[in-house]
């Protein structure tokens, strides 16, 4: 080929430096509405174990059948300034089983044992089985079943359990496979801070 | 020059139908997205009793809050990415060394493959950038557009340099290549118009309210990358591979939406594999070596060369003898055209 | 015995005879007059339902009662506001640490009694508005348990207090100086007898009998002085996410209980059975 500035090669220059300044604007249009880091979360006030309207109907696990993570990245957590401490929790018992001698439910109602009890606060001489207790939910077991949600759920609790995403598990893909699922369109993406808050609210 | 006049229809064939796959997809745009419909959620924020009502010195627990990775390491990914661009450019055009490539891809699949497991891809991030692009409420970390550009800005200088080394899909297919079978050239474009269908759909289901990311939900190879998956993706990803034995690089080829994108880019590249005809002996080994149909009639068709360095390592007058070829020049002369 | 529904008042809306975005509190005066707390408003149904009258109050009602001499009582949060028959304010009584959000008012013995849900307790105050004594405070944990919010108490004819304890789920028995006597109910969470769920029952009512409701599962029952259910007056007619029913009983045993989400009240008699 001959070194004279052909026709051609004005084209490659010319379809270069449209190119460039495609790819150029576009990013730059992009980067001035950037935003920062955003991960995943459950919107509590969409997720159907949370929000107010569904009861009685059986809790929603696809936080914990659609993750990609082997033991799903979904937590319930409990948000213990806002939970009732109570004595018969529905969340952590089974309310429909049988009454033991203790005038407490016999069953435990999350399948993986995950959460645990222990009274708190002064304890009443006279009555010590009813007192306020502190309910923990050991993340290590759970796996977002979503159960426990649905029962702390208003009116039969106080919605102090809801399900979040653990940012140390998650693997923050660039579409949740959850979201793809959910028939509430509850997961969202949020700025980091709003994601690690715990009592679902935004 | 009847040969070149054909493949400039051919071209000009190609690209029509590609402008036509643009312009549909352009005018399918910006469908604004629907807020979930909800009963608004109520908390009676006061009845919960606090500390003070509990009593007995009690302290409400700290909130537990696991931070997701740091940002910082987000750039490092853009970081490393730019750098192994930098690198397999130089590498293939420069270096002219195939096993440095390799070395490369498997650094790459290493870090873009296995440790971040895949995500966020330059490939997926076409969805993400489609949508930031027509949606004015949708927009996308600087990170992810950083991610989508760079390797077309690269390829625009030197071409399809992130296929070769970086890219982690890639280089997992690169690696398991045995016996490359040469595909037929016809079936090989028209195969290759599919990654153009791929890309239209991709975006158009990427712009829908739903927003369905069909890369990231078909993508064939992140189950092995998360070491976990459905078993039907585990499947596909294994034909492919098995496939990839002896069909080189069948995703990148004739599926991958970002390869469509590059192949424009690449049309105007300032530099890339090129086979220079007063150099050349005409042996065809290059042609031979070639797994992907990069090379016809002895001449490198730029968009479809995946940055292999299988034509240098094959070259008798370049790849191991690069450095010498100073030393070929003095020692012999110039081969006469036979 | 069994209950049947005979009529329905109210529903949600801006109409004459609607309750507009919430109804909290219900009460009945001698002849059978209907008082509902909803909004910001205290509306009177006469008895046979028609509406009767409507005004305003200063901040959202919380709840309703309608002492002896035709006076109505509003509670609110840290104030008590006083009303003569016909709407007009004679009083306001305010106290920002005895009064947070009133719950409950009742009148025993020339008292009038406010059932502070923030404080956990039912404050004792003389007709002028002095305080007198608190009742349900005097227990290890400091005062009622009421997670759900709302602290509800009836007066029986002998001038005892019951109580709601939802948190321990039973109904206590308070004299008006505040000592505990005694206390019917238990938990239970299939049997019609016990109360289930973590906090019921959550509204009471005392006239001849002890008229109580309850939420998640939400149904109003009816238990002698005994504890012994008498019967379940109705269930399944209440929108299952209701709480805090509001409850009331006039002379002729008619039992009024207003739905906190259709906002409405049904009102109930009593069938020969």
């Amino acid at each position: 080929m001959s070194e004279h500035f052909t026709r051609r090669d004005l084209l490659h220059k010319a379809g270069r430096g449209a190119v460039l300044a495609t790819l150029g604007g576009g990013a730059g249009f992009l980067v001035r509405k950037a935003h920062g880091q955003v991960v995943w979360q459950v919107d509590a006030a969409r997720c159907l174990n949370s929000r107010l309207g569904e009861v009685g109907v059986a809790a929603c696990n696809l936080c914990t059948t659609e993750c990609v993570v082997a033991l799903s990245a979904v937590r319930a957590v409990n948000e213990h300034s806002r939970c009732g401490r109570c004595n018969i929790c529905p969340a952590y018992f089974n309310i429909t089983s049988a009454v033991d001698d203790r005038g407490l439910p016999s069953e435990k109602l999350c399948p993986r044992d995950a959460i645990t009890r222990r009274p708190i606060g002064k304890a009443d001489p006279e009555d010590p089985a009813n007192n306020f207790y502190e309910y923990l939910i050991d993340e290590e077991k759970c796996d977002g079943c979503g159960k426990c949600v649905m029962q702390c759920k208003e009116p039969l609790g106080l919605g102090s359990i809801v399900l979040r995403i653990r940012y140390n598990r998650c693997v923050d893909c660039n579409r949740c496979a959850i979201s793809t699922a959910c028939p509430k369109d509850a997961l969202i993406q949020v700025p980091v801070e709003q994601g690690l808050r715990n009592d679902g609210v935004h | 020059m009847t040969g070149s006049i054909e493949m400039a229809h051919a071209t000009s064939t190609r690209r029509a139908v590609a402008a036509i796959l643009a312009l549909f997809i352009l005018a399918t745009v910006a469908v604004p997205t629907i807020a979930a419909q909800s009963i608004p959620y109520q908390r009676p924020v006061d009845t919960a009793p606090q500390e003070k009502t509990i009593g007995g010195g009690y302290k409400t627990p700290a909130a537990q809050k696991p931070l997701p990775r740091n940002s910082w390491l987000q750039l490092l990914d853009v970081a490393v990415l730019a750098a192994a661009l930098a690198i397999s450019s130089w590498l293939v055009l420069k270096r002219r060394s195939r096993k440095a490539l390799v070395a490369l891809a498997a650094g790459s699949l290493a870090y873009f493959g296995f440790y971040r497991e895949g995500c966020v891809c330059p490939i997926g991030s076409i969805q993400n950038v489609a949508v930031a692009l027509t949606n004015p409420q949708y927009s996308i970390p600087m990170v992810v557009t950083a991610t989508f550009f760079l390797p077309l800005v690269v390829a625009v200088f030197f071409g399809r340099a992130f296929c070769g080394g970086v890219c982690a899909l890639g280089a997992l297919q690169e690696l398991v290549l045995l016996k490359p079978v040469r595909v037929p050239r016809r079936l090989d474009r028209a195969l290759g118009l599919l990654k153009y269908v791929y890309l239209g759909l991709a975006i158009f289901f990427a712009l829908k309210p739903a927003r369905d990311f069909l890369i990231c939900r078909f993508d064939p190879f992140v189950g092995f990358f998360r070491r976990t998956g459905a078993p039907h993706m585990l499947m596909i990803g294994g034909a492919f591979l098995l496939a990839g034995l002896f069909v080189g690089r069948p995703y990148c080829r004739y599926l991958c939406p970002y390869g469509a994108l590059l192949n424009w880019c690449t049309r105007v590249a300032r530099r890339g594999v090129t086979i220079t005809p007063d150099k050349e002996l005409d042996c065809g080994l290059c042609t031979d070596a070639c797994p992907y149909g990069a090379i016809e009639k002895m001449r490198a068709v730029r968009r479809n060369c995946l940055y292999c360095a299988r034509c240098y390592a094959a070259c008798p007058r370049d790849g191991k003898l690069a450095r010498a070829k100073a030393q070929l020049v003095t020692l012999s002369a110039e081969p006469a055209r036979s | 015995m069994q209950y049947r529904q005979v009529a329905v008042i109210g529903g949600k809306g801006a109409g004459p005879g609607q309750f507009g975005t919430s109804l909290r509190g219900i009460a009945v005066d001698a002849t059978g007059n209907l008082y509902a707390a909803n909004d910001s408003q205290i509306t009177v149904f006469d008895a046979a339902g028609r509406l009767r009258r409507r005004w305003s109050t200063s901040q959202p009602a919380h709840s309703v009662a309608v002492a002896g001499d035709g006076k109505v009582y509003t509670g609110q949060i840290h104030q008590i506001e006083i009303f003569d028959g016909a709407g007009k304010l004679i009083n306001t009584w305010r106290d920002e640490a005895l009064l947070g959000r009133v719950t409950a008012i009742g009148f025993v013995n020339g008292d009038v009694l406010a059932g502070d849900a923030t404080g956990r307790a039912i404050r004792r105050f003389d007709l002028s508005g002095k305080f007198r004594n608190n009742i349900g405070r005097d227990n290890p944990l400091n005062g009622l348990l009421v997670p759900n919010g709302v602290v509800d108490f009836g007066v029986d004819a002998h001038g005892i207090i019951h109580a709601t304890n939802p948190g321990k789920h039973r109904v206590e028995r308070y004299t008006p100086a505040g000592e505990l006597l005694g206390h019917i109910g238990h938990f239970h969470g299939t049997d019609a007898a016990g109360f289930g769920g973590c906090c019921n029952p959550t509204n009471i009512a005392v006239r001849d009998r002890i008229y109580v409701t309850e939420k998640a599962g939400p149904r109003a029952k009816v238990y002698n002085f005994s504890g012994e259910l008498e019967a379940v007056i109705a269930a399944d007619v209440f929108d299952a996410n209701c709480k805090n029913m509001s409850v009331a009983v006039d002379r002729q045993g008619r039992v009024y209980v207003a739905d906190t989400v259709k906002l409405a009240i049904f009102i109930f008699e009593a069938v020969a059975v």
